[in-house]
């Protein structure tokens, strides 16, 4: 029965270590160890009983992700980035605007770089709606 | 072996339903699996405890210590009341799916 706790310890080395990984690997190897004497009792050789019962039991990564410390999530930033967009624009349409009435107040210029300048929340705003 | 991703998309509720017969623990249920299915389906235990860990998180089952094994204590799992709710909905889901994908396989041989 070695070469089954070796196998299940091989198993579970990639997986961060906790209490629940403690507990599951346990219950595993309990369950595996009376497959293992299940099958011999069935008149399989001891190694091919083990060898089955190796074979038969999958992938880890199943487990590894029901245990996984869960991936935080990426924070939504879109929200912030549209207001953000905005609040930035605002305040460069605005430098435009006084520069435009201090020095040329004759000619009213500052519309087109409004317009470039808007882009920006635009892009943002849809950004957001996407999400 | 029968394809499993299909099968794979219901195991929730299959263990569910050996659960809700009487409290189980984990090699019991992979061999009565195979057993019901004839050796048709087996479960892989990678599978088995990872759906265990699922449900468990979803509190649809418990666990709890029970008598002394093969030098060990087993780890029995029961279906709580939201499990039996949660399976009963699925069973009723099943159903319709079935009727569904009859509805284009049927007759065909």
């Amino acid at each position: 029965m070695r070469e089954i706790k070796n196998h299940v310890d091989e198993l579970f080395k990639k997986i961060p270590d906790s209490e629940q990984k403690e507990l599951i690997k346990q219950e595993i190897l309990e369950n595996l160890e009376e497959k293992v004497a299940d099958l011999m009792a069935q008149g399989k050789k001891e190694e091919d009983a083990i060898n089955r019962t190796i074979v038969e039991f999958g992938d880890i990564e199943e487990i590894e992700k029901e245990l996984g410390v869960s991936q935080p999530t990426k924070k939504n930033m879109t929200k912030f980035d549209l207001g953000f967009s905005i609040l930035g624009s605002a305040l460069i349409i605005s430098l435009f605007v006084f520069i435009n009435f201090y020095y040329t107040p004759k000619t009213i210029w500052f519309v087109y770089p409004t317009f470039a300048v808007l882009w920006w929340p635009l892009s943002m705003y849809y950004r957001w709606l996407r999400q | 072996m029968i394809r499993s991703d299909i099968i794979r998309g219901h195991l929730d509720s299959i263990i569910l339903r050996l659960i809700l017969e009487k409290d189980q623990y984990g090699y019991e249920i992979s061999k009565q699996i195979s057993l019901k299915t004839k050796d048709r389906f087996q479960i892989k235990e990678a599978t088995l405890y990872a759906v265990f860990q699922r449900l468990e998180k979803k509190e649809l089952i418990e666990s709890y210590f029970g008598n002394i094994s093969h030098g060990g204590k087993r780890k029995y799992y029961t279906i709580t009341t939201f499990g039996k709710a949660y399976l009963k909905e699925t069973v009723k889901e099943w159903q319709e799916t079935k009727e569904i994908i009859d509805l284009f396989m049927e007759g065909l041989d």
